[in-house]
């Protein structure tokens, strides 16, 4: 795993992706957040809640469906959840997104910034999958016979151990060899 | 080698427990990782009561309710945080000691822990009386905004620690 993660990075090294994020390092907005002590820290806060918000969120559905907690139906518990899934998901790429400019070459040049990248892009594509499955199920569902298909649980614990990896990678960036 | 260890602290991270940790180039960064998945939860699950009893969302459920949903999922996340975070401790645990941080991060979870006693051992007992009202007692939403607070704080220590370990001496 250290071997390809190594060779991942010294390929970055090798593409256009160096040039750019140095020029991005000289941006006036770049260096005004490196300048300010308070900026990272404030915006790592803010990244940090807003995941707290999105995990939350996909573990109180996943409890949901698998009628493990919830005291409110599935439609009302879809429609509560999904709205704060969405936002929190918001103030995740905002917050990082503006992070980037704070250590731009550390990030881009990092196999592992890459990675946890690819799997933020799957778990936002998994999450519309989800909410959608979610909106025709309970448009489907009758009465007291709410019964959930294999396909929303899966995706459920799926959304989960995504969430999961994708915090271990944003740890793990500060470590990856560079 | 280590030096003798001259007090508690010391005692601690050069036990083998803390060495290990230590010197692994895996351990500290996984474990760090564990108590951040942890610690989301906590916060993540603890703010949708916060919310409710603030009257900010989920107002058309029942506080009791949304308390049951989540707490057992809190309490085993907390339980995750504290083991995680004893773990993290042991590595360093002369560096955080005197890390004004680290102590108001443990100042700022007791406060956490003691505002959630007082509202269960008071306001919480007559939950079923108000929570059908539009608006909650002052207490509960007093609470609510100091959960809030708290949790704030500990999440900007934590962070805070990270940036300042190894500065104080």
């Amino acid at each position: 795993m250290g071997d390809f993660l190594y060779g991942l990075t010294e390929w970055l090294r090798s593409t256009a992706l160096v040039d750019f994020a140095l020029n991005v390092s000289e941006w006036p907005f770049s260096q005004w957040v490196v300048s300010q002590f308070w900026a990272i820290p404030i915006l790592q806060m803010v990244h940090i809640f807003a995941i707290a918000g999105s995990f939350a969120a996909v573990l109180m559905l996943n409890l949901r469906v698998f009628h493990l907690a919830g005291h409110a139906t599935l439609a009302e518990t879809a429609r509560r959840y999904t709205r704060v899934l969405w936002w929190s998901l918001g103030f995740v790429i905002l917050s990082g997104v503006l992070m980037l400019f704070g250590d731009t070459v550390r990030n881009l040049i990092n196999s592992v910034f890459w990675i946890k990248m690819v799997m933020v892009v799957i778990a936002i594509v998994l999450a519309i999958v989800f909410a959608n499955n979610l909106g025709r199920q309970y448009r489907t569902t009758t009465g007291d016979t709410e019964v959930v298909g294999g396909g929303v649980k899966a995706t459920a614990i799926l959304l989960v151990i995504l969430w999961c990896a994708i915090m271990f990678a944003g740890r793990w960036i500060a470590y990856a060899p560079a | 080698m280590y030096p003798e260890p001259t007090n508690l602290w010391e005692r601690i991270e050069y036990s083998s427990l803390g060495i290990t940790i230590a010197e692994s180039t895996w351990m500290f960064p996984t474990i760090e990782t564990l108590h951040v998945i942890a610690l989301v939860t906590v916060i993540g699950t603890i703010a949708i009561v916060d919310l409710r009893l603030i009257g900010v969302a989920s107002k058309g459920h029942r506080v009791s309710l949304l308390a049951k949903d989540t707490l057992p999922l809190t309490w085993a996340a907390f339980a995750l945080a504290a083991i995680t975070g004893g773990l993290l401790f042991v590595s360093k645990a002369s560096s955080y000691m005197i890390n004004p941080y680290f102590l108001w991060k443990l100042v700022l979870l007791a406060l956490a822990g003691l505002n959630m006693m007082y509202l269960h051992l008071t306001t919480w007992r007559t939950v079923e009386h108000w929570e059908r009202d539009p608006s909650f007692p002052f207490q509960a939403k007093l609470a609510g905004w100091l959960s809030l607070v708290f949790w704030i704080g500990v999440v900007f220590c934590g962070r805070m620690i990270g940036f300042t370990l190894g500065v104080f001496y």
